[in-house]
C-alpha cells in the first residue's frame, strides 16, 4: 500500500527549509505490542483444562470479516524530528452465498509528527489530517519512530472501530474481527462479534497452565477465561487449535478467541469453536501467517491492498 | 456505447499489452467466449480484438494447500465455507487500431462487447460494404453475448481482383462444408452487386447426390429464416441451374442420380466427341509416357484427320471420316494394315514410328473403354453452353459416376475450356465460380504430378485477373497441395478433427481456438479474410437449396430404365408433348445404334417438334449403311510396345 504522490509533498517541504527524506519504516506490519504474560481469571474450570470442540460445523449464517491495514513513509525532517505520512484503511467482507463481498470500507491518509514540526511545514502539509506527537522529549528520530508507529496503530485500530459500527448500523449478521475485542466497549457487549487474534505477545497465564495452554491440541478449546481488562472492556476468552502444531511449534494454529461476556458460556464456545474451525479452509497461503489468519480476514487484507495500488 | 464494460485490460509486466496482444479480465459470469470481438476504448484511441484465450485461476498458490486445506479429503474441499478469489482472464487478438498510427500498446482501458457497428469496423468491413460501390457478401452472422453481426466478404478480394478463391476444410458430415459453398454461392448470387458485372457458377458434383438438387427449395426451420433476414438475403434456391451429366455406357440413360423424371426438364446428357477429347488428350496420357514423338503424332491426327477428309491412297481408296473412336479406330486398322503389308521395311508411318502410332492408339482406346458413355461414338456432341453462359447461372456437371480417368478430362476440358472463354471475354458472364469438393483427390500434397492439378495450381494462381474463381473443399487441408490452398484468399473452417490440428498449417491457432474448431457445431464456420487481421467465427443458416440426401428422398432416382423408356425420357425432355407410347412405336424393332443416333442428332437440332424429327433421322439412317454396335476399342496385346494399357 504505497502512499501515492509523495514526491510533490516533500518537494513542498522542502521549500520551507525543512529536509526531505525518503523510508519505510521497518515495523510496517501490524500493532506493536510489548510481549508479557497478564495473568487471567479462570470462568470455566478451576485449572486450565483442554477440551475437544468436536467436529467442524459450517457456520450456519452469513459471516462478515472485519480487518485494517496501514503503512507509513518518512518524508521530512523538520531539524531532527521526523515528518511521516500514513495511509490506514479498513474493510468489512461479507460472505453472500460462498464469495465474499465488500459492503463497508474507509480509508485515510494522516501526516504524523511533532506539533513543531507540523508547524514548520505549514500550509505544505493543508488537506491532510494530523496525529501529533508527545513533545515532552526532545526529538530522537528512532524515539520518534516508535511513537509514530504507536499513533498510528492506534489511528488504525480506531478507523477499524469505525467501520465496524457503521457495518452494524446496517447489518445484525456475525463479524470476526481481526484481533482483541478489548479495544471497544461496543464489541465488547456485541453478541454477534467474535476477535480472532493471533497474537500471542500478552500471554494470559503462566508455569503449568501456560505449558497446556501452549500444548493445546488439534480441535480443542482451553477453558474459558476473563483476560485483565487492561483495556476499555471486559471480554471472555479461550484459545483455539487449528491446526496440529506438533513438529512446527508451539503457536502454530493457536487463536484466541475474545466474545462478549454473555457468549463466555461452555456451550457457545465449543458452537462457536466448532463454526471456527470450519474457516480454517481456503487457507489463506501465500501469507507465512496462514495457521492462523482465517481466509476472511486475508480476504480483507488482500482488498485493502489491492486498493491502495498494490498487493503489498 | 451506453453499456457498461464487461472487462478491463490488465497488463503486468510479464503479462503486457502489445500492439497486437492484450488481457482483460471480466466477472465470472460474463457473456464473452472465445472468438468474441471486444473494444477497448480508453484517451482517444479504439482498439478491437477477437478473443483467443481464456484462463480462470483463484488465489491458491499451489495446490498442495488445497490438498492441505482440505486435509486431504476431496470432498471437504467441496465443503469450503468461502470460495477462493478468482479470475477470468481473456487474451485477445488485436484486429484493428483507430488511429492506426502511431501503432500502440492497447491501453489499459475499459472493455466492451462489440456491437454491429463495431464489428463492422473492426473487421474493417466499413470499406467495402457502405456506399456507391459496396462489394460486401454476407458470409455468416457473428454471434457473441446475444448480439448478433452480419459478417461479410469482400467480393474484390473473393471473387478478384484483389484476391480470389475460398478453400474450405473440416471433417466429413459435420464440418458443413458442401452446405456452406451453397449457401455462399446463393448469397454471391444475390449481392454481387451490379457494378462488378456478371456472375455464374460451375460446379462438378463428385460425390453422390451432393449438388442433385440446387434448384429445389429445402425445408428450413423458423431459425434459419430468421438467420436469412438477419443477412439480408433471401431463403430461395437458384432459379437458373443447368445439370450435365455423361450417358451410362448404355448411351441412353443418364449417369446420375439426378434422374427423377420430374427433374428432367433441365439435366442434359454430357456428351463429348474424339474432336472434344483430343483436344486434352494430355490430359489423360500421362505426361511421362508422352514424349515429343507421341505428342507430335496426336498434333497430326488433331490437325490433318480428326473432323477433316483425309485422303491417302496407300491406305484405302475413299477418304477417312474420322468423327469418333469408332472411325479412329478404323483408321489405325488401316495404317496398320498396310504396314504388316509393307513387312519388313514397315516401320516408320509418314515419319511416325510405329511404336508411337500404337502407344497414341492404346492410350486414346483407354480413353474412351473408361469414358464410355461420355465421349460419343458417333460425334455428336453435347456440350456446356460456351459463350452463352448466363448470368447468375449454375452449371453443375455430374462426374460422380465417372472413372477417375474421365472426370481428369472433364475437369481438364471444363476448366480450360472456361479458361479460354473469359481469356477471349466472351464466355458469356464476367466471373466464374468453379466449385471443387473433395480437392484432396484432385490437388492432393503429395503423388505424381498430375495435369489436373497443375491446372489447378494455375487456376489458384492466375484465375482472378480473369474473373476464374476457385471454391474448393476437403477434409483435410494438409492434404491438399499447398500452393492450391495457400492461394485461397479466403480460408473457412468447419469442425475440424484433432489430428488435423496438430499438422504445422494450424500452428498459428491458439489452444483455445483450436479446442473451438474442434468442437464447432453445425452451421458454425472460422473464416479468415484478407480484410480480418483475425479469423473470425460465424454461423449461417442451411443453404436454401435441398441438400442431396433428402432430395434422394423427395426425387428418387429412377434408376436405369429399359432402352425404350429411357429413349422416350431423353425425348420427353426436349419436349413434355411427346408421348412415350409414340416413341416405343417408333423404335420398335430398330437397332438400338440407330436409335441412338438418331437420338443425338435431334439433341443436336433441338427441332421445335423433336418427335417427327427423331423419327425422320431413324428413317433415313435405317436404310444405310451398315454400322456394327459400338464396342469400344479392342486394347492392342498387353506389352506389344511395353505401353499396354
Ligand atoms: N447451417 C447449418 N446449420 C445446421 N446444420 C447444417 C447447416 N448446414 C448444413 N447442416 C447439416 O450438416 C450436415 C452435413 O452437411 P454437409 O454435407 O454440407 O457437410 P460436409 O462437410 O460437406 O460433409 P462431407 O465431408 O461428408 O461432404 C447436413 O446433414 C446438413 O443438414
Ligand atoms: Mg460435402
Amino acid at each position: 500500500m504505497p502512499i501515492s504522490n509523495l514526491t510533490a509533498l516533500r518537494r513542498r517541504l522542502a521549500v520551507r527549509g525543512l529536509t526531505p527524506a525518503a523510508g519505510i519504516p521497518e515495523s510496517r506490519g501490524g500493532r506493536t505490542e510489548e510481549a508479557c504474560i497478564r495473568p487471567a481469571r479462570l470462568v470455566e474450570d478451576v485449572s486450565l483444562h483442554c477440551r475437544s470442540v468436536g467436529k467442524a460445523e459450517s457456520w450456519p449464517e452469513a459471516l462478515a470479516f472485519l480487518d485494517g491495514v496501514q503503512r507509513m513513509e518518512l518524508v521530512a525532517y523538520a531539524g531532527a524530528a521526523p515528518i511521516y505520512v500514513a495511509g490506514i484503511a479498513a474493510a468489512v467482507r461479507e460472505r453472500q452465498g460462498d464469495r465474499l463481498k465488500t459492503v463497508t470500507e474507509d480509508r485515510r491518509r494522516l501526516v504524523i509528527a511533532r506539533p513543531r514540526a507540523l508547524d514548520a511545514a505549514g500550509d505544505a502539509l493543508t488537506g491532510l489530517a494530523t496525529l501529533a506527537l508527545p513533545e515532552d522529549e526532545p526529538p530522537h528520530p528512532v524515539r520518534d519512530l516508535t511513537q509514530a508507529a504507536r499513533a498510528l496503530d492506534r489511528a488504525r485500530g480506531q478507523l477499524e472501530l469505525d467501520v465496524g459500527r457503521r457495518f452494524r448500523l446496517g447489518s445484525d449478521c456475525w463479524l470476526v474481527v481481526d484481533g482483541s475485542l478489548a479495544e471497544s466497549p461496543g464489541w465488547a457487549v456485541d453478541i454477534r462479534t467474535i476477535g480472532v487474534s493471533k497474537n500471542h505477545a500478552t500471554l494470559p497465564f503462566e508455569g503449568a497452565d501456560l505449558e497446556r495452554y501452549l500444548r493445546l491440541p488439534l480441535g480443542h478449546r482451553t477453558s474459558i477465561f476473563a483476560p485483565p481488562s487492561r483495556s476499555v472492556a471486559p471480554v471472555h476468552a479461550w484459545a483455539l487449535r487449528l491446526w496440529a502444531w506438533e513438529a512446527k511449534d508451539l503457536f502454530h494454529g493457536l487463536v484466541r478467541i475474545e466474545v462478549a461476556p454473555a457468549n463466555g458460556v461452555p456451550a457457545t464456545a465449543d458452537l462457536l469453536s466448532r463454526w471456527l474451525l470450519a474457516e480454517r479452509a481456503p487457507i489463506s497461503t501465500p501469507d507465512p501467517r496462514w495457521d492462523r489468519l482465517l481466509y476472511g480476514i486475508h480476504s480483507v487484507e488482500q482488498y485493502l491492498r489491492a486498493r491502495a495500488g498494490a498487493l503489498a | 456505447m451506453t453499456a457498461p464494460p464487461l472487462g478491463r485490460v490488465v497488463a503486468t509486466e510479464l503479462k503486457p499489452s502489445t500492439p497486437h496482444q492484450f488481457h482483460f479480465w471480466t466477472a465470472r459470469e460474463s457473456p464473452i467466449g472465445i472468438g468474441a470481438i471486444v473494444r477497448v476504448q480508453e484517451a482517444g484511441r479504439t482498439v478491437y480484438g477477437v478473443v483467443t484465450d481464456g484462463f480462470a485461476y483463484s488465489d491458491l498458490v499451489t495446490p498442495m494447500h488445497a490438498v492441505l486445506g482440505a486435509d486431504g479429503d476431496p470432498v471437504a474441499a467441496g465443503d469450503e465455507p468461502t470460495a477462493r478469489a478468482e479470475i477470468r482472464l481473456f487474451t485477445v487478438a488485436v484486429l484493428r487500431q483507430m488511429p492506426e498510427e502511431p501503432l500502440q500498446p492497447v491501453p489499459l482501458g475499459p472493455v466492451w462487447l462489440a456491437d454491429d457497428a463495431d464489428v463492422l469496423l473492426a473487421l474493417r468491413m466499413d470499406s467495402y460494404t457502405g456506399g456507391e460501390r459496396a462489394s460486401g457478401v454476407p458470409v455468416g452472422l457473428y454471434a457473441a453475448g446475444g448480439l448478433e453481426s452480419p459478417v461479410y466478404l469482400d467480393c474484390d478480394f473473393l471473387l478478384g481482383p484483389e484476391a480470389a478463391h475460398l478453400n474450405i476444410t473440416g471433417v466429413s458430415g459435420l464440418a458443413t462444408k458442401t452446405s456452406a459453398v451453397e449457401f455462399l454461392l446463393a448469397s454471391i448470387f444475390q449481392t454481387f452487386p451490379r457494378h462488378k458485372g456478371s456472375v455464374a457458377a460451375l460446379c462438378f458434383n463428385v460425390k453422390g447426390p451432393d449438388l442433385c438438387f440446387l434448384d429445389q427449395p429445402s425445408a428450413l426451420s423458423d431459425e434459419d429464416h430468421r438467420l436469412y433476414q438477419r443477412l439480408g438475403l433471401r431463403a430461395e434456391p437458384f432459379a437458373d441451374v443447368h445439370y450435365y451429366a455423361p450417358l451410362r455406357p448404355d448411351g441412353v440413360n443418364l449417369n446420375t442420380l439426378r434422374t427423377n423424371e420430374a427433374l428432367a426438364g433441365n439435366t442434359e446428357p454430357l456428351i463429348w466427341g474424339l474432336r472434344e477429347v483430343l483436344d486434352y488428350a494430355e490430359v489423360v496420357l500421362n505426361r511421362d509416357d508422352i514424349d515429343a514423338k507421341a505428342d507430335a503424332f496426336i498434333d497430326f491426327l488433331a490437325e490433318r484427320v480428326v473432323g477433316r477428309e483425309y485422303q491417302d491412297d496407300m491406305l484405302r481408296g475413299r477418304p477417312f471420316q474420322v468423327q469418333s473412336f469408332a472411325d479412329l479406330e478404323e483408321f489405325f486398322r488401316a495404317i496398320f494394315d498396310f504396314m504388316e503389308v509393307l513387312g519388313k521395311g514397315g516401320e516408320v508411318w509418314k515419319t511416325h514410328h510405329l511404336a508411337t502410332i500404337r502407344k497414341v492408339r492404346n492410350r486414346l482406346s483407354n480413353i474412351s473403354t473408361r469414358s464410355k458413355g461420355l465421349v460419343t461414338d458417333d460425334g455428336a456432341a453435347n456440350d456446356l453452353p460456351w459463350g452463352s453462359f448466363a448470368d447468375r447461372g449454375v452449371y453443375v456437371v455430374d462426374v460422380a459416376g465417372l472413372d477417375p480417368l474421365a472426370q481428369d478430362l472433364v475437369f481438364a476440358r471444363v476448366v480450360s475450356k472456361l479458361r479460354e472463354h473469359l481469356e477471349r471475354r466472351d464466355l458469356g458472364v464476367e466471373h466464374v465460380v468453379v466449385f471443387v469438393d473433395e480437392l484432396n483427390k484432385y490437388a492432393p500434397g503429395d503423388g505424381p504430378e498430375t495435369y489436373v492439378r497443375k491446372m489447378l495450381l494455375d487456376l489458384s494462381e492466375r484465375g482472378r485477373y480473369l474473373g476464374l474463381v476457385l471454391f474448393s473443399a476437403q477434409q483435410f487441408r494438409s492434404q491438399v497441395q499447398r500452393r492450391v490452398v495457400g492461394n485461397a484468399g479466403t480460408a473457412v473452417y468447419g469442425r475440424m478433427d484433432a489430428d488435423e490440428l496438430a499438422t504445422p498449417g494450424y500452428a498459428t491457432l491458439s489452444p483455445a481456438t483450436k479446442i473451438k474448431l474442434a468442437t464447432l457445431p453445425k452451421g458454425e464456420l472460422m473464416v479468415r479474410h484478407p480484410h480480418f487481421t483475425q479469423p473470425i467465427f460465424v454461423k449461417f443458416p442451411r443453404p436454401p437449396v435441398l441438400g442431396g440426401r433428402e432430395g434422394i428422398e423427395r426425387y428418387p432416382p429412377s434408376g436405369d430404365m429399359p432402352f425404350a423408356a429411357a429413349v422416350a425420357r431423353r425425348l420427353r425432355s426436349l419436349d413434355r408433348r411427346v408421348s412415350a407410347e409414340a416413341v416405343f412405336e417408333a423404335i420398335d424393332g430398330r437397332r438400338e445404334d440407330d436409335v441412338r443416333r438418331a437420338l443425338s442428332a435431334t439433341r443436336r437440332e433441338r427441332p421445335t417438334d423433336p418427335l417427327p424429327y427423331f423419327v425422320a433421322c431413324l428413317g433415313r439412317r435405317v436404310a444405310g449403311e451398315v454400322v456394327l454396335p459400338w464396342r469400344g476399342i479392342p486394347a492392342v496385346r498387353r506389352g506389344e510396345d511395353g505401353y499396354g494399357a
